[in-house]
């Protein structure tokens, strides 16, 4: 039988709850500095960082979600992202969470469906669940919560 | 398409444009040889090419055009108007095929055959002409004595791969000669080819045009026939030891073979050409655009970097520090100013296209145009001179058609008949300034303002001064043209070069007295990521403002910008009443305000406004980066900064600035 790829994750938690990404699409994770707020952008853009002179936009990953806005704690990190957005283009940006825990490698055959619970699955933003003797890791899908694309979408639904 | 046929289509593009000035110049002289051989030589590259990379239909009508100017060349042909016009319309319709960057297109391209079509029927036509008995009058040349002196002004061998090997043996082929080569150590110091042949001297000299930065020719006429006397080949052989001098030779030739005062005068004017350009043997590599943006972007990061470095050295305080950090300075400085000028190009490629344009639009119009450039050497950013080029081209079509006026007319107002428009080019500080201007009818001021009250674009009643009058025309919807043509007076344009100008940062000012002419002064940024601002700061967010359109700083107290319960929007700065855009209103309203506010007056397509701002902390120069596509709807700021601290600080695009306040 053929052997399945196991992947590196990179784990962090938004509040109680844990969840994954592919660490290919974390760059580093950095601690969380000065911001420089862009006026009239949504609530969830905190804004500009500079990243060793590279600018990025910041965002807060759990507004983004709908969840509360995040309180900054010596905890808090920045997750430098590097997404593929189509069209050859590269979205960097920058994701703020409460804790960055570890990298973690899983076999694709270890992750579980998401539960199709009212309307869940396409509307939340995971690809899967890690289930790990009732240790819940949601694997966030991460085009669908950072791409530029969704976020343009939100903000014509908004308006 | 491939990598090749890329490079082909860049190459030929650049070939077409020293195509059209060649054809300009042949035009305007229509029997110089310089002009001739280089329109020859490069329609020889655009045939060579368009075959070897499979573009055929490129190279068929090249091939039959290139004819066309061979015929020129052996003076069976004459230089007219109708063949010039032929060949430059030919090659714009093969500009636009190659703009098409797509092979399959380029060769399948439809409309090439007319042209060609055209170019044959010229030459029939012409042919026809000659057969009924016209023909064309070969030139009986007299036999002449030549002696071509050719002195390398680099290194070379005798067999050698340089041109000029090829070209003297090409010169021993036309008629009878004699070459003599003077050496030193294996290096060519020096040849001196005797030749007997009933070719012109401006046609000798017209071969050394291809490597007239390698050496020094001097062609000196002898006499008639010396080569085939015994007395001169003798007289050849005693001194074949070294260079003999030319006196020596002359006196000579003179006493051998009299040929009364046309040879004095011949001797007298033995001209020496070393068109050495500029001096120096400066060699050229092609690059492409990315890496040269790949490296500015290196560089503006070590910009960047140095500033924070500065920042930190002086608050640490060492001395051996402070002494490294200004060296670095100084050595980023120097890289800064080197790789910015990388970027730059010459504005040449632009004149040519305004030749193109005076010429075509002067027959359409029917009127007298001579085009006038200076500074054509003047260096800018090559997106920048795409860009600026459909402006530049709508001023000058605006210069004549509006500016220059029919020959009659001029002549009835004691002006000469042929109208000028001039573009005059130079740099100052880290500007590139423009000047476009015509000595035709200029402005009429009165009718302009009576236009601009009739569109209600201005009170009926206002007083305004002549600045302000001329500054109307930069407003969307006006146009003092009688009579709507082709070419201008749709009452668009003028408003679009204010606009395109202002994206790149950069302004344009008119200046126009009657019967005089107009001027159009186009004044643009060195370059488009360093910019020079005020630093302000508006609840802790540091912002820069761009100091192009900056003209004056106020101070007042906040609460006189509180207009919510008034009637008029409007706030009284220095005696003038501004629509000012509060920062601080607008996008901090969150946190109390200070008690004053610095208000920043601007200019802004010509319209006075302000910005209020907590305070100006300064004047910075700086390297702009853009935001990027998360903050896409955000675009008043037009790109964002490192301070020295590392903090960063958003720069404001005015004029979208005040288009939020708009809306």
């Amino acid at each position: 039988m053929m052997k399945h790829a196991v992947l590196a994750y990179l784990t962090f938690s938004l509040g109680e709850e844990k969840f994954a990404i592919p660490v290919g699409n974390v760059q580093e994770v950095v601690e969380f500095g000065q911001v420089t707020k862009v006026p009239n952008a949504p609530d969830y853009m905190l804004g500009i960082i500079n990243l060793r002179g590279r600018i990025l936009p910041l965002l807060d990953t759990k507004l983004k979600l709908g969840l509360s806005a995040t309180v900054k704690t010596k905890k808090s990190r920045v997750m430098v992202l590097d997404i593929p957005t189509g069209d050859d283009k590269r979205l960097h940006i920058g994701a703020i969470v409460d804790v960055a825990r570890e990298v973690i490698e899983i076999s694709p055959k270890e992750i579980q469906e998401a539960p199709d619970v009212d309307d869940l699955k396409s509307s939340a933003p995971i690809t899967g669940i890690l289930n790990v003797h009732g240790d819940i890791t949601m694997i966030m899908d991460i085009k669908k919560v950072f791409s530029i694309q969704e976020l343009a979408k939100i903000k014509a639904s908004i308006n | 398409m491939d990598s090749n046929q890329e490079r082909f289509v860049e190459d030929a593009l650049d070939l077409l444009n020293e195509l059209d000035e060649g054809l300009l110049q042949l035009e305007g002289n229509p029997h110089a040889r310089a002009p001739l051989e280089q329109v020859f030589r490069t329609m020889h590259t655009i045939k060579g090419g368009a075959n070897m990379f499979g573009f055929e239909n490129i190279g068929e009508l090249s091939h039959h055009l290139e004819t066309l100017y061979d015929l020129v060349r052996q003076e069976k042909l004459t230089v007219t108007d109708k063949l010039i016009s032929i060949t430059l319309h030919a090659f714009d319709k093969v500009r636009d095929v190659l703009q098409l960057r797509d092979a399959g297109m380029i060769s399948r391209a439809e409309g090439l055959k007319e042209h060609l079509h055209n170019a044959l029927q010229y030459l029939q036509d012409v042919q026809a002409d000659n057969g009924s008995g016209s023909s064309l009058s070969r030139k009986i040349d007299e036999v002449a004595t030549f002696l071509i002196r050719i002195v390398p002004s680099i290194r070379m061998t005798e067999d050698g791969n340089h041109p000029l090997v090829f070209i003297i043996k090409d010169i021993e082929s036309l008629g009878t000669s004699k070459v003599y080569v003077f050496k030193k150590e294996e290096e060519v110091v020096q040849w001196d080819v005797y030749l007997t042949t009933t070719t012109a001297r401006e046609e000798i000299e017209s071969y050394f045009i291809f490597v007239e930065q390698d050496c020094i020719v001097n062609c000196v006429k002898l006499g008639t026939d010396l080569l085939s006397t015994a007395e001169f080949q003798n007289f050849l052989k005693e001194n074949s030891g070294a260079p003999i001098g030319l006196d020596q030779i002359q006196s000579f030739s003179s006493s051998q073979n009299p040929i009364g005062n046309e040879k004095n005068e011949d001797i007298g004017s033995g001209k020496t050409f070393n068109l050495a350009k500029k001096g120096l043997h400066d060699t050229y590599i092609k690059v492409s655009k990315r890496k040269i943006d790949d490296l500015l972007n290196w560089i503006s990061e070590l910009i960047i970097l140095q500033a924070q470095l500065a920042t930190s050295s002086s608050r640490i305080k060492d001395s051996d520090l402070s002494e490294v950090t200004e060296l670095l300075e100084m050595v980023t400085n120097r890289l800064r100013d080197t790789s910015l000028e990388i970027g730059l190009v010459p504005i040449e490629t632009l004149v040519t296209k305004f030749k193109r344009l005076v010429r075509d639009l002067s027959k359409t119009l029917e009127k007298k145009v001579n085009f006038l450039s200076e500074g054509a050497e003047t260096e800018m950013d090559k997106d920048v001179i795409e860009l600026m080029s459909d402006p530049m081209i709508h001023i000058i079509r605006n210069c004549i058609d509006h500016g220059i006026e029919a020959p009659e007319v001029r002549k009835a107002a004691g002006k000469s008949e042929h109208g000028t428009v001039k573009l005059k080019a130079f740099n100052s500080s880290a500007y590139v300034n423009i000047i476009i201007s015509d000595d035709g009818a200029g402005i009429d001021k009165q009718k302009v303002l009576l236009k601009a009250k009739e569109k209600g674009i201005v009170g009926s009643s206002a007083e305004l001064t002549d600045d302000e009058i001329l500054n109307l025309i930069f407003h969307p919807g006006l146009s003092t043209a009688s009579s709507v043509s082709d070419i201008s007076g749709r009452g668009v344009g003028m408003d679009v070069v204010r606009q395109k100008l202002n994206d790149l940062r950069g302004y344009v000012s008119v200046q126009s007295s009657p019967g005089k002419g107009t001027s159009f002064h186009i004044k643009l940024p060195l370059s488009r990521s360093i910019i020079e601002g005020l630093l302000v700061k508006v609840d802790e967010t540091p912002y820069v403002v761009p100091l192009n359109i900056v003209t004056r700083i106020d101070r007042m107290a906040y609460e006189t910008l509180d207009r919510v319960n008034k009637l008029n929007p409007s706030v009284v700065v220095n005696e003038e009443l501004l629509s000012v855009f509060s920062l601080r209103e607008n996008f901090h309203s969150g946190s109390a305000a200070p008690k004053t506010a610095d208000i920043i007056s601007v200019t802004i397509n010509g319209a006075r406004r302000a910005i209020a701002v907590d305070r100006i902390e300064g004047k910075l120069q700086t390297v702009m980066k853009p935001l990027g596509d998360a903050f896409i709807q955000q675009d008043f700021i037009a790109g964002s900064t490192i301070l020295g601290d590392g903090s960063l600080a958003l720069v404001l695009d005015p004029v979208r600035l005040f288009q939020v306040s708009v809306n």
